[in-house]
């Protein structure tokens, strides 16, 4: 039972479309990311399954039955554009937020309390929010959004702005509430990040989903043409006819292999010249990495140049993205 | 409901929270208060004593003038009111060489407020002509103070020349004194008159400073990107109806507040401190109801709008040039007051009452003061009530566009465009 399925979603804002032909189910237990470059419809698309906005055409379910604001307190949601009550206390403000996804205000002071605590920032408690850091803003936010306990959380570029511990702090939370059965929804383009949580992908590109799947059949679709090797001395294998690109780093370099049906033997050869030529302390052979993949599905749409211009028309487009 | 009801609650405790309130609440009172007074004590200062001079080749009417001017009016010390009489100290000069010079000089050093010049008439048939100088533009109110002195002495002097003399000139010239008494109804329509100023005045302010505290929240709320997380469980109209409720709500307070000052103070005894006269509110029940009834009709109305000119706004200086529109209508019945109230049953005050912006009140004004028929209360309140919600309906919609978009403010056809989205 899916808790979120979009099919066929289409959504125009007079002339530019921002998303066509979407489809996606997001299954329970499971960490989905939504990929993207900016302006590539996935605030669109989010905001479709939240009924802030309507599709033109196509379904939105929610819980398995066709969108309905009433379910709506089940779902927790984490905008792109943060924005709290300034002058509130930062409990008045987690409660009032309780309060409009059905908690009772008592029930939404307990729960935030132990959020912050959980978030190491009760000391925030007290404080009004315009007093506090970006950052503890943000993890207010955060709290804001899962308060409720809600079935499917939602989250527009959550890691955007925090420093690595915290960002890490918040990417552990959402595991362990993936963990408890809760669904869970983001959105970014730190790729690095979906690749270590997400079970499900989708990459979508000018309002068109152009890649979808779960990790692993996403990353096994590719060929295992990439190698890592870490070396001291000499570096004449880099000459290696099976080479088709590389990347010199500090003491490694990242191969990618030409196209080829025998990429398992190319690689071995490689080794071996390798190992003739320097010493080797690590020789690693992979698929491409989701970064990889995502640039080259972006490539592929469109060309670098093009692709720019067509990312700011539409950026002004999500403008009124409503 | 129980979405508007949490909007409007935190609106209205945040609000009332805020040293602002307490701060317009203290200080619009004393401000008017300190206007009303600092107006009465200029208007005092009118009447201060002056000091003028008569010049004259023919010492008798001078003197006779001096006389009349110095002498304190049987009815000064009764009424007290603006129309009493500034004492005066008057020199008589006979017309001399250098009696141009001197007055002038004393005019300009300020000894004196003004001189009279006297020259006789030329031949027999003609009277004298007179001639004031007042020191400055503020003396001129002494001119018609001469005028009415000058009749007096001439008035006297022609009668004793017809030979009344004595007790019976004085008899002849002692002022008829009319005594006011009120008519029957005039103080009710007074205090009905006056009502319907309290109304006007009462919303003009509410909507002025309420109406557009709607438009800055929901200014303050785009700016602050809040109601995306608000959009995500709550409808755009539930988060606007929670936002006019608790801020009107607020506004209601402390009006509230200050009729309850008012009315404690209209009791005690610093108002006639000040010349004020008691306050006698003789309302109608059924008027007060009405009085509430278009009083919060008006404001829903008005508000509604001001919240769209919030939506369609990113700053407070995008927000005051558009104000107009919640001006002009109010504007507009103040220019109206006048016709409808000579004339409340007229075809232009029974046309114009029935038109949304201005039912609040020109309807009230026609229900107190005329004899409106019911289904013309029924029908503007039916029309008032289907344009609130019409405009309710727009607003959220360009509510529900607008907070989502920043960037310039939009134009005509794609506010339009905007109503089409759903």
């Amino acid at each position: 039972m899916p808790i979120v399925q979009l099919q066929h979603v289409r959504k125009v804002y007079d002339t530019k479309v921002a998303v066509e032909d979407l489809s996606l189910a997001i299954e329970p237990g499971t960490m989905f990311g939504l990929l993207g470059p900016n302006g590539s419809g996935k605030t669109s698309s989010i905001r479709m399954m939240i009924g802030i906005t309507m599709p033109d055409s196509g379904t939105v379910s929610l819980f398995d039955r066709p969108f309905d604001r009433s379910m709506l307190p089940l779902v927790g949601y984490l905008p792109e554009e943060r924005g709290l009550y300034k002058k509130m206390h930062v409990l008045d403000q987690l409660v009032f937020l309780g309060q409009l996804h059905g908690l009772r205000a008592s029930e939404a002071a307990k729960r935030a309390r132990l959020w912050c605590e959980r978030l190491n920032i009760a000391e925030a408690l007290p404080k009004k929010t315009e007093d506090l850091s970006k950052g503890m803003q943000q993890k207010i936010q955060f709290i804001a959004s899962v308060l409720h306990d809600p079935e499917l959380i939602i989250m527009d570029e959550p890691f955007t702005g925090l420093d690595p511990v915290n960002a890490a702090l918040l990417m552990e939370t959402l595991a362990d509430l993936r963990r408890d059965g809760r669904a869970v929804l983001f959105s970014t383009h730190r790729m690095d990040q979906v690749e270590k949580m997400c079970d499900n992908i989708a990459l979508i590109h000018r309002g068109h989903l152009v890649l979808a799947g779960s990790m692993r059949e996403v990353k096994s679709s590719y060929p295992r043409n990439r190698v890592v090797i870490q070396f001291e001395g000499g570096d004449g294998f880099l000459r290696h006819p099976a080479i088709e690109s590389q990347k010199r780093y500090n003491g490694h370099v990242e191969i990618k292999l030409r196209a080829s049906a025998t990429l398992d033997d190319d690689a071995q050869s490689l080794l071996l010249e390798a190992i003739r030529r320097a010493r080797v302390t690590r020789f690693e052979v992979m698929e491409p990495t989701l970064e990889e993949i995502f640039i080259e599905k972006v490539g592929e749409t469109d060309g670098p140049e093009t692709g720019s211009a067509i990312c700011e028309e539409e950026r002004a487009g999500e403008l009124i993205d409503a | 409901m129980h979405n508007v009801w949490l909007i409007a609650r935190r609106e209205y405790i945040e609000r009332v929270r805020t040293r602002g309130f307490l701060v317009t609440t203290v200080m619009i009172p004393l401000i008017m208060g300190g206007f009303m007074v600092g107006t009465s004590f200029l208007g005092a200062k009118v009447v201060l004593p002056s000091h003028i001079a008569i010049v004259s080749s023919d010492a008798q009417p001078a003197l006779d003038l001096q006389d009349e001017l110095e002498r304190p009016r049987l009815s000064d010390g009764a009424q007290g009111g603006p129309a009493s009489r500034p004492r005066m100290t008057v020199d008589v000069m006979g017309a001399g060489q250098e009696t141009q010079a001197i007055v002038d000089r004393d005019l300009d050093s300020g000894d004196l407020d003004g001189y009279l010049w006297i020259t006789p008439a030329g031949t027999p048939d003609s009277r004298p002509t007179y001639t004031f100088t007042p020191r400055s533009p503020e003396q001129r109110g002494l001119r018609p103070v001469l005028a009415n002195a000058l009749d007096a002495v001439l008035m006297r002097e022609r009668l004793a020349h017809r030979g009344v003399l004595g007790a019976e000139l004085d008899s002849m010239m002692h002022p008829t004194e009319i005594a006011s008494v009120d008519a029957p109804n005039s103080s009710d329509r007074e205090t009905k008159e006056v009502s319907v100023a309290v109304l006007f005045f009462l919303m003009y302010m509410v909507i002025m400073l309420y109406g557009m505290n709607v438009a800055r929240s929901i200014i303050e709320e785009k700016t602050s990107r809040i109601f995306e997380v608000l959009l995500a469980t709550i409808r755009p109209e539930e988060m606007m109806a929670g936002k006019i409720i608790g801020v009107g709500s607020v506004g209601l307070t402390q009006v509230a507040i200050w009729i309850a000052a008012g009315l404690l103070l209209a009791g005690s005894s610093i108002v006639s401190q000040f010349g004020g006269q008691p306050v006698h509110v003789a309302l109608s029940a059924a008027q007060v109801g009405y009085f509430f009834v278009f009083f919060l009709l008006g404001y829903l109305f008005y508000s509604s709008i001001a919240a769209a000119l919030g939506a369609m706004t990113n700053s407070e200086q995008e927000l005051q040039q558009l104000n107009m529109f919640l001006v002009l209508p109010l504007l507009f019945c103040f220019t109206a007051l006048k016709a409808v109230m000579t004339n409340p049953d007229g075809n232009l005050a029974r046309g114009l009452s029935l038109v949304p912006p201005f039912t609040p009140l020109l309807m009230y004004l026609r229900v107190t003061l005329g004899h409106p028929a019911p289904w013309e209360v029924a029908l503007s309140l039916a029309l008032i009530s289907a344009s609130i919600y019409g405009t309710i309906w727009v607003t959220s919609r360009i509510y529900r566009v607008g907070v989502l978009m920043y960037g310039k403010r939009p134009n005509l056809p794609e506010l339009l465009r905007w109503l089409r989205y759903s």
